[in-house]
């Protein structure tokens, strides 16, 4: 950095995507309360440190292969031609966005006086890996090891969300040329894949103990402490705000960056690389918030765990296209995915005996699933890319946005890389006898025998006088 | 060890080096090695110790509700 302008412009950069990590630590401080106000007293410790061991686990695999999936996988392989190199391999050349660059080992991987944007932009892309993962472990509280936790967080964090960013929210992916995939803020790569990773594990790691009568009919186990519940969701809330300006690039010039000549202009970008701004989906964030709010509050008839979750699903469900919807379009779309979220999950939990503990399937799983194929009408026709107007490199030209692609992409977000791993991820580690923990330990409560050794000290402690 | 001895001179270079963090250059793999073991290690340590303490309860065959004599701050 030799002169002062372009100086700026790439600290501010660099500052800008380290201020959205530092807002979307607080999603997962969020889910910490979340998870902890949803379960019961005698698995409160256990259910806390299990989100809590994520952290790691889902950082340093992110560190040691999930960032080089990202950068590795766009054309499948196999499948679309990158606009790079034109070639169907995995990108692991010498392009200027190829995996080499982000092998554990590189320089790059560390402190570089030469590199202000790496360090960065991995760890926005991993607090979205912990989000993924941590939806999935409200699901699944109160039954499973954390041991088989760990393997599904590093599974859902560190490989297969990143795989389907690689397909579907990265400029050079197979998604966006063939299926004119559009989903500008993770409706379906973060909230549809793991909604989908949670309902797999779900499937084999079978309800609480009590959840269902002898007849099958479900019971609620409603949050224990709800005041820990709501305000969580407050924070996650919060987060997502962080995490909506995250996914944007702040300042780009699109004039050269489309081949445009003579052209400068300069804006802020989603991560596709297309214009919109951080103005404008600030709007769309909060009216899209708002209709999940309306919805929920109406559907759920003011319970307040629900109405809280619809305003994060109103805003999941308008997320593939809130870089373009008009405001009131945002709201509506949220509306309409919280209702077929709250509806479908409690018809599968009747149906299919599926105990999903906090509603994650539903509201991340559901209406991220909805989210997209809502946005696949609505922005019907708008270029999925920016590199498809003029040539771009080698001209290449992606699939415009369309309803039938975007559907294909909610199977493939929800089913192929969420569900189908989850499950056989499960059975897996159900064959090992490494899933579930014993029945006596689930009616005792996880946090047993932390508690009576603690018992002799409180006691004594809560009976003192001086 | 030590990558840069002098910032005058590192920073005054014809060109100048980015990876300024100790052994760079040299350093990189076996780091990496180094940390998948203690990753792989934590695995393996921290299931044998769950799987040890949910035996260990599940043995003892409480009810549902015998935690409660283990609360005594109401």
């Amino acid at each position: 950095m030799t002169d002062q302008l372009g100086a700026l412009t790439t600290i501010f950069t660099e500052f800008y995507y380290w201020v959205t990590v530092v807002l979307m630590f607080l999603i997962h401080v969020g889910f910490c309360m979340y998870e902890v106000g949803a379960s019961r007293y005698k698995h409160h410790q256990h259910t806390l440190m299990k989100n809590t061991m994520l952290i790691p686990l889902v950082t340093v695999t992110w560190f040691f292969f999930g960032w080089w999936i990202y950068w590795a996988f766009p054309t499948g392989p196999g499948i679309a031609p990158s606009i790079m190199n034109e070639s169907t391999a995995l990108i692991t050349d010498e392009s200027t966005f190829s995996a080499k660059w982000y092998l554990a080992n590189t320089e790059y991987m560390a402190i570089n006086l030469g590199d202000h944007i790496s360090g960065v932009f991995w760890a926005a892309f991993l607090l979205f890996s912990w989000t993924a993962a941590s939806i999935v472990s409200g699901a699944i509280i109160e039954r499973i090891t954390t041991f088989a936790f760990g393997i599904l967080a590093i599974a859902i964090g560190s490989v297969f969300w990143t795989i389907d960013a690689a397909w579907g929210w990265h400029f050079d992916g197979w998604m966006l040329k063939i299926l004119g995939y559009h989903d500008a803020y993770a409706s379906g790569v973060i909230h549809a894949i793991a909604g989908g990773f949670a309902l797999g594990v779900l499937c084999v790691l079978g309800p609480r103990i009590g959840k269902f009568s002898s007849s099958g009919e479900p019971r609620n186990i409603g949050p224990r402490n709800p005041w820990l519940v709501t305000v969580g969701l407050f924070l996650i809330y919060t987060g997502f705000w962080g995490f909506y300006a995250a996914c944007n690039i702040p300042i780009f010039d699109l004039g050269p960056e489309y081949g445009m000549e003579g052209v400068t202009y300069w804006t802020a970008t989603n991560i596709y690389v297309t214009p919109t701004t951080l103005s404008g989906i600030t709007f769309n964030f909060l009216m899209s918030l708002s209709g999940g709010l309306l919805a929920g509050y109406w559907i759920a008839k003011g319970d307040p765990f629900w109405t809280y979750s619809s305003g994060l699903a109103g805003v999941i469900c308008a997320s593939a296209g809130n870089d373009l919807y008009h405001p009131i379009q945002a709201m509506i779309i949220g509306m309409i995915g919280v209702v077929i979220a709250y509806k479908l999950h409690y018809w599968v939990e009747r149906k299919f005996k599926i105990d999903d503990a906090v509603g994650a399937v539903a509201v991340h799983g559901y209406a991220g699933f909805v989210g997209l194929v809502i946005c696949g009408f609505v922005l019907n026709g708008y270029p999925s890319s920016g590199y498809s107007v003029g040539a771009m490199w080698d001209g290449t030209t992606y699939a415009s946005i369309n309803p039938l692609g975007q559907f294909l992409g909610a199977i493939i977000m929800f089913g192929v890389l969420g569900m189908l791993p989850g499950y056989i991820i499960a059975k897996v580690l159900h064959g090992m006898g490494k899933l579930r923990i014993p029945r006596d330990v689930e009616i005792a409560g996880l946090d047993y025998e932390m508690m009576e050794s603690a018992k002799k000290d409180e006691r004594a402690v809560s009976s003192a006088t001086r | 060890m030590a990558t840069v001895t002098n910032w005058i001179d590192h920073l005054s270079a014809e060109e100048v080096v980015g990876a300024v963090y100790p052994g760079a250059g040299s350093m990189e793999t076996t780091l990496v090695i180094i940390g998948i073991v203690l990753w792989l290690g934590w695995h393996v340590l921290t299931a044998k110790s769950e799987s040890d303490e949910l035996e260990r309860l599940s043995r003892r065959r409480h009810g549902a509700n015998d935690h409660k004599s283990n609360i005594t701050d109401w």
